[in-house]
């Protein structure tokens, strides 16, 4: 196979100094001093933790999305996969949410296999389509049976204190630094793969089917190991993020805003690139803030969604490729 | 009549009646589809743009929705207008994933713009046809939802009037039936996609106009029927007019049978089904042409 026929447009900056190195590094060490300069109890460390939640979740719809091409509307479904697993073995077995996440990420890929299975036959608007199918349905399945979600209401993490094993916490500090870990890995990983074979080969099927067919890529096994890794990122993001929350719901969860959600930070930061869903990620915890704060003092709620609404309009219509992303993309 | 027979006629009747609505508007969509390879995701936000515009005329006249139907079918047809010339036009003909990306935000905007104006509260009308039943035998249905049905298949009828047998009419199908071939002899023009779109936006007001009879509106109705029009177009074949009307039928015989034999809870569940086989397995859905996908 050649490695050269298929590496993307967007080639390593070659200058002296290795910004693209230098960058990462300081944010990660601004990031780790920052409890020491707001102090551990801030809220500041709060808002960090909702900030990198949101990260992580674009980091990993990126994979399959921006790197392999596939653009799904369904990554709900592996979010509160991951988030309803963890609560729900804890309330109802006890068991510890570092077993429960990562069942919550088993399941999250078994039902990304059945996903793929069903809907990588359909190419572009129609696979986005059918994972829209599938959210949504979970979404209703969610709602009705009230004996194992708690139905609209939502599942309520049982709280028992500050508890390692339970992975709960009344001061954010260890889910600052759980996310910032989580942040930073999926980081390393997502530029690891985007210069290994594997991550050749999932762009080659984004930007060319037939071409990446032709050329001896198996496409569907290609789209199918990347939307599992990307559901496995997904569920994992999940299962710390109904540890910070203690709660979950079937809007939260399978809703198409939190779909939506998912994609905000890759397709503002851009696409297919590892710092992209990091920037837009925090653009977009900026705007959530600003409109929080307006909507309180306005008493106007939807401030945020009407923005997130607006970003996209503008995103998609005038910087299709995101801040940091190439600038001509098909579809 | 055992029980379950008189309750399985019930559920195809009201089925067939609260179908016409759904096919009125799926037809919107599918038209968009059709002609300009638009997936309008936003097309359920539209309908219920259609409810609002329709509930804010019966507060401040106290007119009957049925009597909206003109004003708030202009209305629609004005905002499809714009709606394709400032953000669609750009992405006629391809079907792109940035495309589906914009009407998804489209219809966030509207939903919280709605939301905004008109509270998180679910609003009705109090129409004279909404409250009364006509009663046959064991078999009950609403007047309003007879009204709507009625109102669907007339604008369905000159709807297909229209494009059989006036020149634009038969330019949209050209291009609707086979856009290479319609652009080859010149049918495919700014004016042909703008006079389609806004047609399929004031489907999706009157259809508006019809439903707040007996459905009241609140801000997550958009995204509720957004998935019906969807499903009704796939499952009829995407771009056919026809389909589309059968489609939203199927769409919600299967609603009325769910919820009387399992959960009104469930009632979209099987639809959701019926979709991603559809999309599966019979991607020109029962009318489509092979042309269509």
């Amino acid at each position: 196979m050649s490695d050269t026929a298929m590496s993307p447009a967007n080639g390593v900056a070659t200058s002296r100094i290795n910004w693209r190195l230098i960058v990462p590094v300081a944010v990660i060490a601004l990031m780790v001093l920052l409890p020491f300069v707001v102090g551990t109890q801030s809220y500041l460390l709060g808002i960090a933790v909702r900030a990198m939640l949101f990260i992580a979740l674009g980091q990993a719809w990126n994979v399959v999305a921006g790197i392999g091409g596939q653009l799904s509307l369904g990554h709900g479904v592996f979010f509160g996969v991951g988030a309803y697993g963890t609560a729900i073995l804890f309330n109802s077995l006890g068991l510890t949410p570092w077993v429960g996440g990562v069942l919550g990420a088993v399941a999250s890929i078994a039902v990304a296999g059945l996903m793929g299975a069903a809907t990588f036959r359909l190419r572009g608007v129609y696979f986005a389509l059918a994972t829209v199918a599938i959210s949504l349905c979970l979404e209703k399945l969610a709602r009705h049976f009230i004996g194992i979600t708690g139905g609209d209401a939502g599942l309520a993490v049982r709280f028992i204190g500050d508890s390692l094993s339970a992975a709960q916490s009344r001061s954010p500090l260890p889910f600052f630094f759980a996310s910032l870990v989580m942040v930073v890995a999926y980081y390393v990983l997502t530029r690891r793969l985007l210069r290994s074979n594997f991550g050749y080969q999932l762009q080659a099927v984004r930007d060319d089917e037939e071409a990446a067919a032709a050329s001896g890529v198996p496409v569907f096994r290609t789209k199918m190991w990347g939307l599992i890794l990307s559901a496995g990122m997904t569920a994992l993001t999940g299962a710390l993020y109904v540890q910070f929350y203690l709660a979950i719901d079937p809007g939260a969860a399978f809703g198409l805003g939190q779909a939506i959600q998912i994609q905000l930070p890759s397709l503002i930061g851009g696409l297919g690139t590892a710092g992209g869903p990091v920037i837009g990620g925090a653009i977009m915890i900026l705007v959530s803030e600003v409109t929080n704060w307006l909507s309180a003092r306005t008493a106007i709620h939807g401030l945020d969604i009407l923005a997130y609404g607006a970003i996209l309009l503008i995103v998609v219509m005038f910087v299709p490729g995101g801040l940091l992303g190439r600038t001509r993309r098909g579809a | 009549m055992s029980s379950t027979v008189v309750s399985l006629i019930q559920a195809l009747a009201s089925g067939l009646l609260v179908g016409g609505v759904y096919g009125l508007f799926s037809i919107g969509f599918s038209l968009a589809f059709g002609v300009m390879r638009i997936v309008n995701f936003a097309h359920g936000e539209l309908v219920m743009l259609g409810m609002y515009a329709a509930y804010s005329v019966y507060l401040l006249t106290g007119a009957d929705p049925l009597l909206a139907i003109p004003i708030v079918g202009i209305f629609l047809t004005v905002v499809g207008a714009g709606l394709y010339l400032v953000v669609y036009e750009r992405f006629v003909g391809k079907a792109t994933l940035q495309q589906l990306l914009v009407a998804i935000a489209i219809s966030m905007v509207i939903q919280i713009i709605l939301q905004m104006i008109y509270g998180p509260e679910t609003r009705g009308v109090q129409s004279v046809l909404g409250s009364q039943y006509l009663i046959y035998g064991p078999f009950f249905f609403s007047y309003g939802q007879i009204a709507a049905f009625i109102v669907a298949v007339i604008c369905v009828g000159v709807l297909e009037l229209l494009l059989q047998k006036t020149r634009w009419g038969k330019l949209i199908r050209a291009v609707a039936d086979d856009p290479e071939a319609a652009e080859i002899v010149g049918a495919n023009s700014r004016a042909i996609n703008t006079v389609a779109f806004a047609v399929s936006c004031c489907l999706a007001g009157i259809a508006g106009c019809v439903l707040i009879i007996y459905y009241p509106v609140n801000p997550g109705t958009g995204m509720a029927l957004m998935p019906i029009a969807l499903i009704a177009t796939v499952i009829g074949g995407l771009g056919s007019i026809k389909g589309a009307f059968l489609g939203g039928i199927i769409c919600a015989i299967v609603q009325q049978l769910t919820s009387t034999f399992w959960s009104p809870a469930l009632q979209d569940v099987p639809l959701y089904v019926l979709l991603l086989v559809f999309l599966a397995f019979f991607p020109f859905g029962l009318l489509g042409r092979k042309t269509a996908h």
